[in-house]
């Protein structure tokens, strides 16, 4: 998934940035609203995680800025606030989840995938195609019952098709979901993920299709 | 009205009970005063008549008037009557009558004797019932209109005085409503000369009041930010660095520090709890669905990867439960006690949170019995009964005091109700 991080405190947001992406998703790290403003009007994200106190206003009034222009991109609040006002208040104003702070990582990367699946971004917990077993949210593959083991950016590409399985996913959509921004794209580096893939799960599990994408071969 | 200390009350009583003492005053000091008087003119007036009649007498024969009958004239003994007075010329004399010049009187008339220069007495007499009744007549003339005029009057002040104090009512009524969680201005306008300033006194009061909490509040929040923000910091960077390390101590050693961080958030958070369990926080103006509350932290503390799947919500027949408690104060209660119920039940058994249409609102774990001393105890600050179960030893300390802000009551149950094992807190709030 291609995530845009709010998140003002230098520590924090690094690690979680790391963190999303050793996750396999795409993150790009804003650290105030005015910068996320001009970032989520160029990309179309796939989730937001948002911080409430940031150096220029509140992140709560973002959310309902979101929502009031109809976007309904999922957002998990990560936030010191700790009552239950302030959650109440948060959920209301249209935000999928909340996170106090201090979180563990792990906590988060299932709020992702939750978050995520309610929103369709990803299929069921165990998703089976053909001889595989996926478990997205555990990250853990199988095929003929044997666990294989997927890089962070062979899950992203993974998580892409998987997203509508048999229908055509571009491959621009594919390289939005490797790279964060200000990371370099290669002309290949779609097929070159592409191609690892196919040698891990089954070439035939992958189709080309020429001139528009890829897709899951659904059976 | 009912307060005997009531100024209203005080008012009525004290200002009624001068003014009727004046109105009964007034006409009992009339009718003495009008007692003289009466008897003054009435002497006058029958000495006037004993003088004006003497030459009558002496001129005899023109006796007989409108006024003065001689209904059978004797020299010994004769009696005249007038409208009003009866007259006796040479009267036998008697005991109870004195022979004398002036004024007499008898036990029923007032008698004025002359003596005539021929030697002869003259005796105007009038009977006092004439002059009692002229008294009891003017008497009578100032008393009936008070004694009608008096209930009436009773009920005009009775008005005008709750008419006057009712901006004190009011004022009352306003300032009365105030508490912790209502600390807007009083804002109660045309108040009297002498309320205005008590009222513009209490806003002014309540505006630093209500500053002094939002300070609180604030400070709580950016206490929390504070405090939060940089644990939150270094334990993601930890736990990306145990990600990332290879197996060796360096590894074990930053498991360590992540634990102690993630230790420390916790205290962090009993810390911030405690800090607002002392302040302002209970009860609230308006009412919350507590039901509503209890699903939102089973939801939050379900999510936690340790408590998956190990809460159980039991709201048999009551789908919502109002109360007026600040919704905040009751969530730091409830999320107290279902920690302590997750932390020190048995590991991987379920703790039931159950809501009850009579208010009540149960957190049962199972576990082993804990010791009535012990009970009586752990709710004290830091204390923690025999467990080996990692916490603060504030938890139960929190809940009780947020209990008794709110206004309820928590009772601690072990074994819990209905079963031989385990730990039960009950938290009652009345409606």
């Amino acid at each position: 998934m291609r995530i845009l991080l709010i998140e003002d405190d230098e520590t924090l947001g690094s690690a979680v940035r790391e963190h999303t992406v050793a996750d396999g998703h795409a993150a790009d790290w804003v650290k105030d609203l005015s910068e996320a403003r001009d970032y989520a009007s160029v990309v179309a994200y796939e989730l937001t995680l948002l911080d409430i106190h940031l150096p220029d206003g509140n992140g709560i009034d973002y959310v309902r800025e979101m929502r009031k222009r109809l976007d309904s991109t999922p957002v998990i609040i990560l936030t010191a606030r700790d009552q239950i006002s302030d959650r109440i208040e948060g959920l209301n104003a249209g935000a999928d989840d909340y996170l106090l702070k201090p979180f563990d990582l792990g906590e988060l990367s299932a709020r992702i995938y939750a978050v995520a699946r309610r929103h369709g971004h990803f299929p069921e917990p165990i998703y089976s195609l053909g001889t595989l077993a996926i478990q997205s949210a555990e990250r853990r593959l199988y095929r003929h019952g044997q666990a294989v083991y997927l890089t962070a950016r062979e899950w992203a590409v993974l998580d892409c098709l998987l997203r509508r399985p048999g229908t055509v996913v571009s491959k621009r959509k594919i390289e939005d979901a490797l790279y964060s921004f200000g990371s370099e794209i290669e002309s290949n580096t779609v097929e070159v993920y592409v191609s690892r893939l196919r040698k891990k799960i089954g070439g035939d599990v992958i189709a080309t299709v020429r001139g528009l994408g890829y897709r899951l071969v659904v059976t | 009205m009912t307060n005997s200390r009531s100024l209203t009350r005080r008012l009525i009583l004290g200002l009624g009970g001068a003014t009727l003492l004046v109105w009964i005053s007034v006409p009992t000091i009339a009718a003495l005063r009008l007692s003289k008087v009466v008897d003054d003119l009435s002497d006058d007036l029958l000495k006037l008549t004993a003088v004006f009649m003497e030459p009558a007498l002496i001129d005899e024969g023109k006796v007989d008037s409108d006024y003065i009958r001689v209904p059978g004239y004797t020299p010994s003994f004769e009696k005249y009557w007038t409208v009003r007075y009866s007259v006796e010329v040479n009267p036998r004399p008697s005991p109870g009558t004195p022979a004398l010049d002036g004024f007499s009187q008898t036990a029923t008339d007032r008698i004025y004797t002359l003596k005539m220069p021929d030697g002869r007495i003259l005796r105007v007499a009038e009977p006092l019932d004439l002059r009692r009744q002229s008294i009891k007549n003017g008497a009578a003339l100032v008393l009936v209109p008070i004694l009608v005029l008096l209930p009436f009057s009773i009920a005009v002040w009775w008005m005008v005085i709750r008419r006057s104090l009712a901006p004190i009512k009011v004022l009352q009524q306003e300032i009365g409503s105030r508490d912790g969680c209502n600390l807007s201005p009083v804002g109660v306008i045309d108040l009297p000369a002498e309320l205005a300033p008590i009222a513009a006194s209490v806003d002014r009061l309540l505006e630093r009041l209500r500053t002094a909490l939002d300070r609180e509040r604030e400070c709580a929040a950016n206490s929390a930010h504070e405090l939060r923000t940089p644990i939150a910091g270094s334990l993601a960077q930890m736990q990306r660095l145990v990600a990332e390390l290879p197996q060796g101590s360096a590894k074990t050693r930053a498991r360590g520090i992540e634990k102690a961080l993630s230790s420390l958030g916790s205290r962090v958070e009993k810390l911030l709890q405690l800090a607002r369990a002392e302040s302002e926080i209970g009860v609230a103006v308006h009412a919350i669905d507590l039901v509503r509350a209890v699903r939102l932290e089973i939801e939050d503390l379900g999510k936690k990867p340790q408590y998956a799947g190990r809460l159980i919500l039991d709201v048999d027949g009551c789908p919502s439960l109002m109360r007026k408690v600040d919704v905040d104060a009751f969530a730091i209660l409830l999320r107290n006690l279902i920690e302590n119920a997750l932390i020190h039940g048995l590991p991987g058994t379920p703790a039931t949170v159950s809501v009850r249409t009579e208010g009540s609102i149960a957190i049962a774990n199972a576990g082993p019995v804990v010791p009535l001393p012990d009970l009586e105890e752990i709710t004290k600050r830091f204390r923690r009964g025999a467990t080996g179960a990692a916490g603060s030893g504030l938890g139960l300390h929190i809940a009780s005091m947020v209990i008794k802000r709110i206004g309820g009551s928590l009772e601690l149950a072990s074994p819990a109700r209905g079963r031989d094992d385990g730990f039960e807190a009950i938290i009652r709030i009345p409606p």
